[in-house]
């Protein structure tokens, strides 16, 4: 009994080595891995220079600088290896950072053996983990804690007071490298870069995230008051209605009776090869119609109200016959390439014109925009959006995919 | 996997921690420290701005009332501070010509923020002495730190009274300190492995006292007029004038 008992602790103490052994570094498995699957964005060097570097927002990591967001560690040191496969093995959400589940665990662990080679950061620095203490899980959090620390701990200065992203400070922060950066529109969970549960949002917390103005709370609060927050945090995260069709409504039923659909929204205008990186990433539409007209209610995030030219404004592009939303070509060739017949019908509201109505409150844009119904039971629709702060106009511009609108 | 993983990792480090005889590693501990060279020569001076300064830009501090409640009068930047041609804010230091090495300082050197403001904004630190940072505002502040050769760090002090100790463990010229909430927050420190420097007053004046008798090269760093340097032999007990003069960009 008791040797077999050895025996079994034996094999148990093997086996967990075994699983335990991230397999031995093999770098040149690694660089072949790497060439393979990363050098196309961060360069084959990890300068953060590959081909496709410029087509995109964010732009790659500079690996060869070894300044890593998203770990578990304290503030300026490097990211254990389990981080670096956490990123690599879930992507980054938000960002072209796609998740190479597809690849074979063991080659991702190359992977990290090879990222790791790239800057002088591992050698220079040890990781230092930090501790998070213990989830209390969902409904136990005090999320009236959490409330009240947000606003304690100053999260509104930069996210703003209901988390959409536009408090006092954002308009002036920028990265490590001077850049203009954004902070996190905290009610689009989906867009977090590194997860929305309330241990992503603890560990952001808890660490920083280095290279951005985010900063390390770890010597500011406890893990246990860092549960509060982050479940509060999590609990202002608004669950996307993302749809492929829009479905409008008899006027007489009224807004609340207009089902919502929410429209993922991204940038397609390049500048001398580079992608012009836009602010708004969704929006949701409703609609309403009667007879003769359609009414959109369409509303969007963006941190700041621009009246004056580049102003704040939002269209909808609408093609008769839905079918012909395969031929249209992207939205971003709008106006003047559209190789489509008929070319869409595009109706334009601007914050500037103030003709339509339109209300901005606390980092929300409301228009609602009218224009003769469709002659059909469905059409084809885009949106677009321009956010004036970030001297979006013409083509830089946030579009949306064609969808269906019908007509209930 | 990923529980296999972890508790296999428990598993090697707690080998390893008994490899090691559960010996605790001493972390950045102090090196023995050399009998320091007695000395007790001066060099004293002052560092002047030749043509006319550039008026110096208004701090903007709308983004945040609890910072612009703490000034009756506009607050100008600090990158450049000259009074009668004088340069405030100028780290002078011995760049060459000691040996041995030197003593930590007890003692922390402290840097406020007071009225969203770094106090003082330019200074002189050795390596491993420690370094107390003050939030003396009621106002989030966050201190990131972009240093090159020392660890970099980003830490937020949300709350009045806060303080966090650093340190750095490298020499390093420049270390920028900045607040990202309050944009126009920024402070400079110089790291030495000795205690050889000075920062110049509002009257562009500079002591650094202590030295041992020697030839050294003596260096003015200016965070936005670049640095200039110049050679000097003293005799212990000697007190010797050195002074520098910046031009205006």
């Amino acid at each position: 009994m008791r040797r077999a008992l050895l025996l079994i602790v034996a094999f148990v103490l093997t086996a967990n080595l075994a699983w335990a052994a991230e397999p031995a570094a093999d770098l040149e498995a690694g660089k072949q891995a790497y060439l393979d699957n990363c050098a196309r964005c961060h360069g084959p060097t990890g300068a953060g220079d590959g081909r496709d570097s410029k087509r995109m927002f964010p732009r790659p990591r500079k690996l060869s600088e070894g300044v890593f967001k998203f770990r578990t560690t304290a503030s300026g040191t490097p990211p254990t290896d389990e981080d670096l496969y956490e990123t690599i093995s879930n992507g980054l959400p938000g960002s072209r950072m796609p998740d190479f589940q597809r690849l074979p665990e063991e080659i991702r662990w190359q992977l990290v053996q090879y990222v790791k080679s790239l800057s002088t950061a591992f050698k220079d620095q040890k990781p230092e983990p930090l501790k998070f203490g213990t989830d209390p899980g969902p409904g136990k959090a005090n999320l009236g804690k959490g409330k009240q620390l947000y606003t304690q701990l100053g999260c509104n200065a930069c996210h703003g007071a209901q988390g959409l992203g536009n408090g006092p400070s954002a308009a002036t922060l920028v990265d490590q490298w001077n850049n203009p950066i954004r902070p996190a529109d905290l009610t689009q969970g989906w867009n977090y870069r590194s997860g929305s549960s309330p241990k992503d949002i603890l560990v952001r917390l808890m660490t920083g995230i280095d290279g951005t103005p985010m900063p390390s709370y770890a010597e500011a609060v406890k893990p246990e008051e860092g549960w509060d927050l982050a479940y509060y945090v999590h609990s202002i995260q608004a669950e996307p209605r993302w749809n492929s069709t829009v479905e409008a409504v008899k006027e007489s039923l009224g807004w609340e009776k207009a089902p919502r659909t929410d429209l993922r929204l991204s940038g397609n205008f390049y500048k001398d090869g580079e992608l012009l990186p836009v602010t708004v990433r969704a929006i949701s539409v409703q609609a309403l119609y009667n007879g003769t007209e359609i009414l959109f209610r369409l509303s969007w995030h963006d941190p700041n109200e621009s009246k004056e030219a580049p102003a704040d404004a939002v269209a909808v592009a609408l093609l008769q016959d839905p079918k012909m939303r395969w031929r249209a070509g992207s939205l971003r060739v709008l106006p003047t390439e559209m190789n489509s017949i008929p070319a869409p019908d595009v109706t334009q509201w601007s914050a500037k014109e103030g003709s339509a109505s339109g209300t901005y409150q606390d980092g929300e844009w409301v228009a609602l925009l009218k224009r003769p119904a469709p002659a059909g039971k469905s059409a084809g629709l885009g949106v677009m959006v321009w956010d004036g702060g970030n001297a979006e106009q013409g083509r830089h511009r946030a579009n949306s995919n064609w969808v269906e609108l019908i007509l209930k | 996997m990923k529980r296999g993983l972890k508790s296999g990792w428990l598993v090697v480090m707690s080998l390893a921690l008994i490899a090691a005889g559960n010996k605790p590693q001493e972390a950045a501990a102090v090196k023995p420290v050399e009998a320091a060279p007695a000395g007790g020569a001066v060099i004293s001076g002052k560092v002047a701005l030749a043509g006319t300064a550039p008026a110096p830009a208004k701090l903007q501090m709308a983004a945040d009332p609890v910072c612009m409640q703490q000034h009756s009068a506009a607050v100008t930047a600090q990158d450049v501070v000259a009074n009668n041609g004088m340069l405030q804010w100028v780290l002078v230091y011995v760049k060459e010509g000691l040996t041995g090495s030197f003593p930590v300082p007890a003692e922390s050197v402290v840097v406020n923020q007071t009225g969203c403001m770094y106090q003082p904004h330019v200074f002189g630190i050795q390596v491993g002495q420690k370094l107390e940072i003050v939030n003396n505002d009621s106002t989030l502040h966050n201190i990131n730190c972009q240093a090159k050769t020392n660890k970099k760090f980003n830490i937020a002090q949300p709350v009045k009274g806060m303080k966090t100790t650093k340190s750095f463990d490298q020499p390093e010229l420049g270390v920028p300190f900045k607040c990202n909430v309050h944009p126009w927050m920024s402070a400079h420190a110089g790291v030495f492995s000795h205690p050889f420097f000075a920062v110049t007053g509002a009257d562009g004046t500079f002591s650094i006292k202590g030295l041992p008798a020697g030839t050294y090269t003596i260096e003015a760093w200016q965070e936005k007029l670049g640095t200039q340097s110049q050679k000097v032999t003293v005799a212990d007990g000697e007190s010797k004038e050195l002074n520098f003069s910046f031009s205006g960009k």
